[in-house]
This record gives C-alpha cells, sequence and structure tokens, in this order.
C-alpha cells in the first residue's frame, strides 16, 4: 500500500473530523426540529423542521454556508447508505408478500409509473407553457 | 453478543454498499443499484445465519438514524440554487401537485381492484413520500405506518429502476420535468438519482420531493376518504 506523508495524513483526518462535528450539528437541527414538532404540536417529522430552520438560517447567512458543507454534502452523497437497514427490513414480511405479493408488486409499480408519468409530463407542459418552447 | 452482532451488522452494512457502489460505477445497470445489490447480499447473509432482523438492527438503527441529518442536509442544494428554485417555483408546485393526485388516485382504485382492506390501502397511499412523512401520513389515514415504511422502500427501489427509463421514453428535455417526475415518483431514492444526472435536477428533484410531502399531508385527508368511496 502507498503510504501517505504524515502532514497529508493529518489534513485528510482533520477534513474527516470536520464532516462530522457538521454531521452533529445537522442531526442537532433534526434533535431541534422534533422538539418544535411537538411543543407546537405539528404534524410534521423533526428532520423537514430542522431542514426549513437551516435554509432559513443559510438564505439570512446567519449559518455560513461552509459550516455545515462538508459534512452535508457527504450525507447527500451516500443517501442510499441510510435506506439499506428499510430495505432489508422488507424480510419481515414474508408471509405478507408470499400471500399478497404480486399483487402489491403491481400495484407500487403501475401506482409509480403514473406518478411519474403524470408529474413529469405536468412539468414539461407548464414549462412549456410559461417559457416557451425554446428551452 | 447482540452488541456484537450488531457491530459487525454495521460493518458488513457498509462493505456492501461501498462494493456495489463500485461494482456500480463499472456497470451501470438498473438493477445493479446499491439500494437492490447491497441488501439482497445482506438478506442472504442472514438466512443462511439464521440471525432476526431485529438483531440486526441492533447495528443497523445507527445508519437510518442518518437519515435525519440527511434530510436536513437538504437544505445546502435548496440554499444553492434558490434563485433557479424561485423562478420554477410555479411549474414545480403544480406538477407536484398532479402527481400526488395521481399517486392517492391510482392506490385507491388499485388497491379496491386488487380487493385490500382499507387498511392496506391506506398504507400504500401515501407511499410516494419519503419514509417520516409517509409514515406520519399513514397513521393520520388508518394505515399501519411500518407497512408504509415497506411500501415507501419498495416504490423507491422501483422508481431508481422505472425513473430513468421514464425519462427516456417520455418526451421530457428539460432538467425541471426530470427532477420533478424522479423527486415526486420517489422521493429521496429518486433524489438520488437525480442528483446524479445533474446537480440541477438533484435540486429540482429534492424540493419536488419535499413538496410532495407537505402536499400529501394536506390533500391526503380530504382526497383519500372519498376515494376510497368511489
Amino acid at each position: 500500500m502507498r503510504r501517505m506523508h504524515p502532514k497529508a495524513t493529518i489534513f485528510k483526518l482533520r477534513k474527516v473530523l470536520i464532516a462530522m462535528v457538521q454531521i452533529g450539528a445537522l442531526y442537532c437541527f433534526a434533535l431541534a426540529g422534533n422538539y418544535l414538532a411537538e411543543v407546537l404540536h405539528l404534524n410534521l417529522p423533526g428532520s423537514l423542521i430542522g431542514m426549513g430552520v437551516l435554509f432559513i438560517l443559510l438564505h439570512l447567512g446567519i449559518v455560513p454556508y461552509q459550516w455545515v458543507v462538508s459534512g452535508g454534502n457527504w450525507l447527500l452523497a451516500e443517501l442510499l447508505l441510510f435506506f439499506i437497514p428499510s430495505v432489508v427490513a422488507v424480510m419481515q414480511y414474508k408471509q405478507l408478500f408470499r400471500q399478497e405479493g404480486l399483487a402489491l408488486f403491481l400495484i407500487i409499480l403501475i401506482g409509480t409509473v403514473i406518478v411519474m408519468v403524470s408529474s413529469g409530463l405536468a412539468a414539461e407542459l407548464i414549462l412549456n407553457k410559461r417559457w416557451g418552447k425554446t428551452l | 453478543m447482540t452488541e456484537f452482532v450488531g457491530l459487525i451488522s454495521i460493518v458488513l452494512t457498509i462493505i456492501f454498499y461501498y462494493g456495489a457502489k463500485a461494482l456500480y460505477s463499472r456497470i451501470s445497470f438498473v438493477l445493479l443499484s446499491p439500494l437492490l445489490v447491497a441488501p439482497f447480499v445482506l438478506v442472504s447473509c442472514l438466512l443462511t445465519l439464521h440471525i432476526s432482523y431485529s438483531s440486526y438492527f441492533v447495528g443497523g438503527k445507527w445508519l437510518t438514524l442518518l437519515l435525519q441529518p440527511a434530510i436536513v442536509a437538504f437544505a445546502l442544494p435548496l440554499h444553492k440554487h434558490y434563485e433557479t428554485l424561485k423562478k420554477h417555483f410555479p411549474e414545480v408546485i403544480l406538477s407536484v401537485i398532479v402527481g400526488v393526485f395521481f399517486a392517492l388516485l391510482s392506490s385507491a382504485l388499485l388497491g379496491l381492484w386488487a380487493g385490500f382492506a382499507p387498511q392496506i390501502i391506506e398504507s400504500l397511499a401515501p407511499r410516494s413520500v419519503t419514509t417520516p412523512l409517509a409514515m406520519t401520513i399513514s397513521n393520520n389515514l388508518g394505515g399501519i405506518p411500518s407497512l408504509t415504511a415497506v411500501f415507501v422502500i419498495l416504490t423507491g427501489l422501483l422508481g431508481i429502476i422505472l425513473g430513468p427509463l421514464l425519462i427516456r421514453l417520455l418526451p421530457l428535455h428539460s432538467p425541471i420535468a426530470k427532477g420533478v417526475l424522479l423527486g415526486t415518483g420517489a422521493h429521496a431514492c429518486g433524489t438520488s438519482t437525480a442528483l446524479t444526472i445533474g446537480s440541477l435536477e438533484g435540486t429540482i428533484a429534492s424540493l419536488a420531493m419535499i413538496f410532495a410531502g407537505l402536499v400529501t399531508i394536506f390533500l391526503s385527508p380530504i382526497i383519500f376518504p372519498l376515494l376510497l368511496k368511489l
């Protein structure tokens, strides 16, 4: 294995640590969101409220973009990793899928095609209406 | 022992994920998506070693927990592309409303046609929306939130496969329409696919995903009981 220069290693380690602290900070926004949802009796997940709050703070310049960008971009780039345990959870529903699997699969398949086609075409149509064909 | 299985679960999930990702970067075939390959290998391991899902989830829950800061992190692309979002706000919100309406309509009609119990249909209704929102909506409608979580993830899987295919088949030219299609149809899974197409597609998809969740929260309790009476 190629050995890295000690200075480069420290630099890399520093970057990882900064990203981890930023992920912790982003998690605090979600926790604060959970708290707000409970106190204000909002029927919304805390992470979404946290996103809204962070967006406003970024927009007003209270939280600089640089403070959360490396951790945030890592989370967005590896988004699928965090879904894997939920996909593995499907194994618990063997019984349901053995009985109704095909019907459920078809409904989700047809339903997803309908949602995608309708929303995609609607967007293209409205865009053409509003901005002309040139877009 | 449980902690040990939990720790191994996290390590294996991460290894299989990065392995599947490396494979996918060489062969970009939709059925080789890391979201299909990694869980497939994991489930095979768990079944062969007779490890239950609850033992796996002792470790797995730490990865699921990271979804919360990840949702918060969507504020970053929204902030970065604020001007574009402002410019295209009307078309995004309108087309998302169209998509959500068809999501609820198709769930109700197809569910009734298949002869499912109302509780299953109500669990199916919010499946296009990101998991935490979908579970909340399912609960409001009278569905089973944990079952909804399974339908959401299946929608995400199918969306990753169908999305790029439909984009090729449909006469869609603008990155806005592609982003709307992926974000409305397959929540965060579609958004991550959109991010691989382009940064604008990804941003619009994340916006569409958020709007789809909010529109479904407000529309479903009004529309869905009426649709079920059809």
